[in-house]
């Protein structure tokens, strides 16, 4: 596996128009993936990476956690129970919440200069 | 009196090539080790008569005659048989005693008593300790069972420190070994990932390489949500060794109805709630296949499904 690009996440946080919900998140990130499908994000996130969903419940920090994603961006205005949270922050996963949806919040993580670092299996 | 002198020994000490058990006793035994102490003796004015007594009622065939600890001289039982034949067998221990005695001393080995014996052809020696005092009697007798003592207290600590090791081998494999289990309910969604969750702490903190780490969590994850999502309940353990990792996920059924069919992505049996929370993309096994070393999975109407994946643990730097 090549070694990723790194990303600065904290201009990110604002191009995304996202509300951090955890008091910690990552200084950089290695990419973004993008599934509600939780085996895919099994199957295809790299460790480092932001990943954007719709899923709410704890099995998104569990997912997280199994592949060491250090930050979740919850679209579409949605936000998990505060005691998944509390679970995220345990496990030192970043939880965040924008209204955009994930079609919107992924062009502007583009823009920013957030490309496509999978290596395509 | 005289002592054996040392240079007689190294001649019988020479042939080192060959070095059983009994030959390192022989040179860390010493006489005083092996002697009968303390030694029966009597005085100068004792009569031979009462000499003769002490050798029937004790059982030894010499005397050694001292003087306040002092060794003077030695009557042995052939000293003994001449005075019964002579006739002076009343007379005193002084007057017939063997006078040039050769003594050992307490601290010599027990390779320099033999070959002491081998010279001199006594069946005894008095034993001196370094201010020249009278401290026992050896023979050839008390050598052997000295050995013979030694060599039974070698073999049982040889036997003895063999089980420990194997005792402490079986404890520190036990320790190395971490089983995480549980029982899995169905539909239990909300649990799935509690001993991925379990083993990727056990694995973290024993430095196992993270891209390892991350194949056993998604094996054991899925294998999980598996049982949650399609049977009627099992269990999933993980065991965890120092140079492997076992996930297994045994549930009561029902089971799988092709695993071929299972094994292709995309493919799922997954109803509508488990869908809308994201499982049933039909990448379980598939991604559980990629992750493991070794896979195993049996599956029947009847009793279920077991599944056993095996992911090899290598540190870093090691070659596979």
């Amino acid at each position: 596996m090549k070694t990723p690009a790194l990303h600065k996440f904290q201009p990110l946080i604002a191009a995304l128009e996202a509300e951090p919900l955890t008091d910690h998140w990552p200084e950089t990130l290695t990419g973004c993936y993008i599934s509600d499908l939780l085996s895919d994000v099994l199957a295809h996130a790299e460790p480092g990476m932001l990943w954007l969903t719709i899923q709410t419940h704890r099995n998104v920090v569990s997912v997280a956690a199994t592949k060491d994603i250090t930050a979740v961006l919850f679209t579409c205005g949605r936000k998990p129970e505060p005691e998944i949270i509390a679970e995220a922050e345990e496990e030192g996963i970043a939880l965040l919440t924008t209204k955009l949806t994930t079609y919107e919040a992924s062009g502007k993580l583009w823009r920013a200069g957030v490309h496509g670092e999978n290596d395509h299996e | 009196m005289h002592l054996a002198p040392a240079s007689l020994l190294d001649a019988d000490a020479g042939d080192a090539r060959k070095i059983s058990v009994a030959q390192v006793l022989v040179y860390e035994l010493r006489v005083r080790d092996a002697m009968s102490k303390p030694p029966i003796t009597a005085a100068p004015t004792d009569s031979l008569r009462t000499i003769q007594e002490l050798m029937k009622s004790r059982r030894i065939s010499g005397v050694p005659i001292t003087r306040e600890g002092s060794l003077m001289g030695i009557i042995s039982i052939e000293d003994i048989i001449n005075a019964l034949d002579r006739g002076y067998i009343n007379d005193p221990a002084e007057a017939h005693m063997a006078r040039n005695v050769i003594g050992l001393r307490d601290h010599y080995s027990l390779l320099r008593a033999v070959a002491e014996f081998d010279r001199h052809e006594f069946g005894r020696f008095p034993v001196l300790d370094s201010s020249d005092r009278l401290v026992g009697i050896i023979t050839r007798g008390d050598i052997t069972t000295c050995l013979m003592q030694h060599l039974e207290r070698r073999a049982e600590e040889a036997i003895a420190q063999e089980a420990t090791l194997r005792a402490s081998r079986v404890a520190d494999e036990a320790a190395d070994r971490v089983v995480v289990r549980a029982h899995v309910r169905t539909g239990d969604y909300d649990s799935a990932g509690k001993v991925s969750q379990r083993m990727r702490q056990v694995l973290r903190e024993r430095g196992v390489p993270p891209e390892i780490r991350r194949r056993a969590a998604v094996v054991a994850y899925e294998a999980e949500t598996n049982i949650i999502i399609h049977s009627l309940g099992g269990e999933i353990i993980a065991t965890i060794d120092p140079d492997k990792v076992i996930i297994e996920a045994i549930d009561v059924g029902p089971g799988i109805e092709s695993v071929d069919q299972a094994m292709q992505e995309g493919w799922s049996t997954a109803g509508r709630l488990p869908r809308e929370l994201g499982f049933g993309a039909g990448m379980g096994l598939p991604n559980i296949k990629r992750c493991s070393d070794a896979l195993d999975i049996t599956s029947d109407g009847q009793k279920g499904t077991r599944l056993r994946s095996e992911i090899c643990i290598r540190k870093p730097g090691a070659t596979p």
